[in-house]
């Protein structure tokens, strides 16, 4: 049952307990099994946060307008001024405590973060620091990600988040480049720990706080962007020193099946893929990757740089972590899954079985099989009655036969008819899907 | 106190340390710090949160490489690492780097720099400098004109002079001069 279902259940109630229709108890069952997330105010939060963003934005740009006519102590003043009002307002909203509506905390929390910047910006800006501005954000970030917690703010949430990967992959592009600064961070180590910073606000210290659908496809893409730019800071790191780049794909391989495969509870790993959007963009980026090996030398190139990556502890910690939560998956049938993460273990199988000599060819090749395999393993789940997605399974049968038939040396008339059949029996196959999902007693999430 | 007012009181407190220790450092390295003068370029670019700089590129950039910095075949070369450079006045009172050294030296007119090989010139091993200053910020209605002005002396051989205080190694920007007077004066005088 989606979410429009379960808000018109929320809806309908009181009207069938008022008739009769359903017992008191049974209304209260219903209202625990199909819950109804609250949206009330979310209007009044984002309009909170729009006006906070502005005013924060603001006054950034007014600092860096740079009032050099004062004296240093006259433009301290201007930074530390708004900041200390800022802390003001946000410690009488805390004060309020349950009266505070959320928009209240929402808008104070970012005027604060903001406020923050506003103030390193400027005595950056005052004693002529050197540096990026990305360099800026890890200190930022470090004393503003508090705001979420006590605040209970999911803007200040989503604003550490982008800063904590925009930082991150500034560093990672300063060790790719060779950039002349000296004080580049290990963002191996830097990245968990900041990552972990999110964690007193979702779960929160009861671990009952679970992030919205907006906040969690935030979460999720920044985990995933954090986790390929330490993965090119892995690579970039080693390509210093021996001239040569080429862990980076299969270590973007491991990192993209650990944000695929993240732990959920019972309740999460019911909910549809449209509520999951680290399996989606996860999952789309193990594909993608998959894809481009079917080709030759992309193949070849992620097989030869498995040696060089299992030198990497990095490598070694995303293995035992995927590992680990394979385990999981496995333990609670999340099959489809663990069906495109798996996707990520071939090469090392590769570099293990395939002859020197013989190019990419063998993983390339295995690679069309697997993704093949892993095409009929989502459509046949879904027939089985398990959590399956059979129309993105379709989609890559489809797409691999296009991309097969596109480099095949046959004449555009073959090309155009087989296009045009591909496309038939995919459509079908969607009227087909949707039948069986019309029959299945209250669908199956996709 | 509740745990949450107690947290919000702790980053409060962090959120004002943060800038007020490099407000401290600086203004210690400006007050205590040994002036001194080199050339540089100094084009104009944009910093979203800082506004408008001068990109201060002091002219030495390429020096004789220090004893014992890593050689090519582990690779480690590649990778910038700090060096302390002695600096000395020519008879302009601008300065040059004397000598550069792997380990930390003491001195009012030392600086801490990264260096990187870079190659050999006159079979002489090379390295390439990293100065840890690359920024003068400018009012934005100064900074085109400061921009102007400079690439006009650069066309005559006349570079800007970028004024930093030392000390124990740590640096301050804290002018770009043209003909010893800041570069700030000059604009706005011009201006009027």
């Amino acid at each position: 049952m989606s979410l429009i279902h379960h808000r018109w259940l929320a809806e309908h109630l009181p009207e069938w307990e008022r008739e009769g229709l359903v017992t008191p108890l049974a209304a209260t069952v219903l209202r625990d099994r199909y819950r109804v997330e609250s949206r009330a105010g979310l209007a009044q939060m984002v309009v909170g946060a729009v006006g906070s963003l502005l005013i924060g934005a603001g006054l950034i740009a007014v600092l860096a307008y740079n009032w050099d006519e004062f004296p240093r102590w006259v433009r301290l003043v201007l930074a530390f001024g708004p900041l200390a009002a800022s802390q003001a307002v946000s410690g009488w909203v805390l004060w309020k405590n349950d009266n505070a509506k959320p928009w209240m905390r929402e808008s104070a929390a970012l005027v604060q973060t903001l406020a923050i910047g506003a103030a390193m910006a400027l005595v950056s800006q005052i004693y002529n620091l050197p540096g990026q501005w990305t360099d800026l954000i890890f200190w930022w970030c470090v004393v503003a990600v508090p705001l979420a917690w006590v605040l209970k703010s999911d803007a200040a949430a989503i604003a550490y988040l982008f800063g904590v990967a925009v930082w991150t992959i500034a560093q990672a592009g300063d060790r790719v480049m060779g950039s002349p600064a000296l004080d580049v961070a290990d963002v191996r180590i830097w990245f968990p720990i900041l990552l972990a910073g999110i964690l007193p606000r979702w779960p929160g210290s009861d671990l009952g706080d679970r992030p919205q659908p907006g906040s969690r496809l935030v979460l999720a893409a920044t985990a995933l962007v954090g986790l390929l730019a330490v993965a090119a800071f892995a690579s970039g790191q080693q390509g210093q020193l021996t001239g040569s780049f080429t862990v980076f794909p299969w270590l973007a391989m491991l990192s993209s099946a650990v944000v695929l495969l993240f732990p959920l509870d019972p309740d999460g790993v019911a909910e549809p893929l449209s509520r999951k959007p680290q399996v989606v963009l996860g999952g789309l980026a193990m594909v993608i990757m998959a894809l481009i090996t079917t080709y030759e030398m992309p193949a070849r190139e992620l097989v030869s740089g498995v040696e060089p990556a299992v030198r990497l502890g990095w490598c070694w910690l995303l293995l035992a972590v995927l590992a680990g939560f394979m385990a999981v998956a496995f333990r609670q049938g999340r099959f489809a899954v663990l069906a495109v993460a798996g996707l990520a273990l071939v090469p090392p199988l590769g570099a293990l079985l395939s002859p020197s000599g013989t190019g990419g060819w063998p993983v390339a090749i295995a690679y069309s099989l697997l993704l093949l395999a892993t095409a009929i393993v989502l459509i046949a789940l879904e027939f089985l009655g398990r959590q399956g997605a059979a129309r993105i399974g379709a989609a890559l049968i489809t797409l691999l036969v296009i991309l097969r038939m596109a480099d095949a040396d046959v004449s555009l008339l073959i090309k155009g008819l087989v296009f045009i059949g591909i496309g038939c029996v995919f459509l079908g196959f969607n009227v087909l899907i949707s039948h069986h999902r019309a029959r299945v007693p209250g669908g199956s999430p996709a | 106190m509740r745990p949450a007012a107690f947290v919000f009181a702790v980053a409060s407190l962090a959120q004002w340390l943060v800038p007020l220790v490099g407000v401290w450092q600086h203004e210690r390295i400006i007050a205590r710090g040994v002036a001194v003068r080199f050339e540089c370029a100094a084009p104009d670019p944009y910093d979203p949160f800082r506004g408008r700089f001068l990109a201060v590129r002091p002219a030495e950039t390429m020096v004789l490489a220090p004893e014992g910095i890593a050689q090519s075949a582990d690779g480690a070369n590649r990778i910038m690492v700090p060096v302390w450079a002695t600096l000395v006045a020519d008879e302009h009172g601008l300065s040059h780097i004397k000598s550069l050294s792997l380990e930390p030296v003491s001195g009012p007119t030392v600086i801490r720099l990264g260096a990187r090989l870079s190659g050999e010139t006159n079979g002489a091993k090379m390295v390439m400098i990293s100065w840890p200053l690359d920024r003068f910020y400018l009012n934005e209605r100064l900074a085109p004109d400061a921009d102007r002005l400079v690439a006009e002396r650069l066309g005559r051989g006349k570079p800007p002079v970028a004024e930093i205080r030392l000390l124990d190694g740590q640096a301050v920007l804290t002018d770009i001069l043209l003909d010893g007077v800041s570069i700030r004066e000059t604009v706005k005088q011009q201006a009027k």
